[in-house]
């Protein structure tokens, strides 16, 4: 994938048979009303089109609903988005004893080879639950969502033998303000936290420590509290 | 292993038999008030006023019955109500019906577990004995429900979640939803449907105990308490075991409050048996909820995470954003899952795509620990089970650690 961040599509250049299930915008408001909430107009979920043929011309955004009349026999499993519970155990964290990881390999075994038995749709973005027609899971050939940081893999690497722990020691020993742990990351190809655990300059650490609260205390009111409110949010995450 | 018959250990609990006396013939027949009629001829198992009263002479007690025997010795003298005070209480046979306690526990047992041991030291009379076997009750099925259902639970929250279901605050609160109401001053002259104990006076200090002994090796250099060393040494919520208080100390209300609650597990146990001690928890314990995953707190979840996946054998862990909107305005939304390989372990959502991060990892972490096993068979449940009726529980290898 690009790295560039996942913003919301482009309008396809084919706009008749193929939906599109977010809103048509590029900008943040039309001239009129009329124009704005046009540009709104989201399709409806698929699910309520299963009456009709999949590559129909009634595809269209102004397709009405029609959940009362199915051509067959099915259920309509269109969940809303929610944040998913932690009583839900992932099928990865079942341990071999539990009788449900059986039946999570069968389900996806034929999900999967129902999935790549029909067409491909038009659009195929994983992760959002409008996308795919069907609702199940993403196909074995879908890429995964972009990474936060860096290209995914993460690879340990161990190359960096006595001589050099040796020599990142000396380093930083003689003159902590120009071997900075950063410069050390660089020079050796590691990170600035292995740095940190090979050896530690307290007098420099005290000093930065110092310099760090001399400008927390010129703090006013304001700022202070806006910190102690971002300390507690923070804290918050991990409950 | 030999089976232990409760039964025959729980008489040492209740007061000494004595022998019963003959009633007049002639004397018109007594109205027991209380609902379980009870033959004329048996006094009740838990009057014991005889051991502690001298004998009355030979031509009195011919023609004596239970009641005329009491109203020699004034009730104000007695630090707590005679058990035949029990069978006149209209607040006992109530809370007797409102709790819906089985007709073999008698109204009697029930008044001696409504005493503490502040009110009346004697431990004849007051639910000490009671108390302690029921809190050993009560933490046994409290423990056996939480690490069979929950087999991966970390040691502090399984410790947060016995105090939750079992300890001081939950059993006043359910004391105080049962509606049992307390004496100002204990006495003999008191209803004996009252919580009786002398309580603390207010802003007296409580709770300064000293810690007795744990048997820690090296327990006299200080060392910080190791958290699986409190399983071993501490008590059931992980507190070091205090030396207990003087008896006749003035207590608070919680701490009487939870004597009683656990004295009445300790009489349903050995008066009506397991079945219905189990039932008895079920309905007023395990109805409680109490949600789990919100007695977490990580400090570093990303790397708790990572070392879990090392651990187990799985792909690292990697973040991955799933879907954004708002990027550049006052109020992003980011989610980020949180990825092992091509598989979901969970998924956060936050205002910043390091919160979203981390709390994708905490979800993940707990759907870990939260996993629960679809069958469970209880150790309490064991005892009279066929042996090929046992299947064995999950045994976690225990909560990641960094």
């Amino acid at each position: 994938m690009s790295a560039l961040p996942l913003t919301r599509p482009m309008r396809p250049l084919s706009t008749k048979s193929a939906p599109l299930f977010l809103p048509h915008l590029t900008t943040r408001h039309a001239s009129s009303t009329r124009r704005h909430k046009k540009l709104n107009i989201i399709s409806p979920a698929p699910s309520y089109n299963l009456s009709a043929a999949p590559n129909s011309t009634t595809h269209s955004r102004s397709a009405k609903p029609s959940p009362r009349a199915p051509s067959a026999t099915h259920i309509i499993f269109n969940p809303p988005s929610a944040a998913p519970s932690p009583t839900i155990t992932p099928p990865k964290f079942l341990p071999a004893s539990d009788p449900r990881r059986a039946l999570y390999s069968s389900f996806t075994a034929a999900s999967t080879r129902s999935a790549l038995q029909s067409r491909t749709p038009l659009i195929a973005a994983t992760g959002t639950s409008l996308s795919s027609p069907s609702l199940l899971p993403a196909r074995p050939s879908a890429n995964l969502p972009p990474p936060v940081r860096g290209s995914g893999t993460y690879e340990k690497k161990y190359h960096l033998t006595d001589a050099d722990i040796a020599e990142i020691r000396k380093l930083r020993t003689e003159d902590p303000y120009t071997w900075t742990r950063w410069r050390l990351a660089e020079k050796f190809g590691c990170s600035q936290f292995f740095v940190s655990l090979v050896v530690k300059a307290p007098e420099k650490a005290a000093e930065v420590e110092a310099s760090h609260q001399a400008a927390r205390d010129r703090w006013g009111n304001r700022k202070r509290m806006a910190d102690e409110d971002r300390k507690r949010r923070v804290a918050s995450w991990g409950r | 292993m030999k089976r232990i018959r409760i039964q025959r250990w729980g008489s040492q609990f209740l007061a000494p038999r004595t022998q019963f006396r003959p009633q007049c013939p002639l004397r018109p027949p007594q109205h027991h008030l209380s609902p379980f009629p009870q033959p004329h001829s048996c006094r009740s198992q838990s009057t014991s006023a005889g051991d502690i009263f001298p004998p009355l002479d030979a031509d009195e007690s011919a023609g004596l019955s239970q009641q005329d025997e009491d109203v020699s010795i004034p009730p104000e003298a007695l630090p707590s109500p005679p058990p035949s005070a029990a069978l006149k209480s209209a607040k006992l046979a109530a809370l007797h019906a409102r709790l819906s306690l089985p007709p073999r526990l008698p109204i009697q047992t029930l008044a001696r577990a409504l005493v503490h041991e502040s009110a009346d030291p004697d431990p004849n009379f007051n639910n000490t004995s009671l108390a302690i076997l029921g809190s050993n009750l009560l933490g046994l099925y409290t423990s056996e429900y939480l690490l069979c259902h929950y087999p991966r639970l970390p040691i502090s929250v399984l410790f947060a979640a016995q105090s939750a279901y079992v300890g001081t605050k939950a059993l006043a609160l359910m004391a105080h939803e049962w509606g049992i109401e307390s004496v100002a001053e204990p006495g003999g002259e008191v209803d004996p449907g009252l919580l009786q104990y002398r309580r603390l006076a207010a802003g007296a200090a409580w709770g300064e105990f000293a810690p007795r002994g744990t048997g820690r090796p090296n327990e006299q250099k200080g060392w910080r308490r190791g958290i699986t060393s409190k399983i071993v040494y501490d008590d059931q919520f992980g507190d070091m075991r205090m030396k207990t208080p003087e008896p006749s100390q003035p207590v608070p209300l919680d701490i009487a409050a939870e004597s009683f609650v656990r004295a009445l597990m300790g009489a349903t146990y050995l008066h009506c048996g397991r079945a219905t001690t189990k039932r008895l928890f079920a309905s007023h314990w395990l109805s409680r909820t109490l949600d789990l995953s919100k007695m977490f707190e990580f400090r570093t979840p990303t790397v708790d995470l990572s070392k879990l996946c090392a651990r187990e054998g799985f792909e690292p862990a990697v973040a991955r954003l799933i879907s954004e909107t708002g990027r550049a305005s006052r109020h992003p939304v980011f989610v980020v899952g949180v990825y092992s390989g091509k598989d979901k372990l969970g998924e956060g959502a936050g205002g910043s795509i390091d919160e979203a991060r981390v709390r994708a990892a905490v979800m993940a972490l707990k759907s870990w620990y939260l996993y629960k096993p679809l069958d469970v068979t209880l150790p309490s449940d064991a005892e009279g089970m066929e042996p090929t009726k046992w299947k064995p529980n999950l045994v976690d290898l225990g909560e990641v650690i960094v």
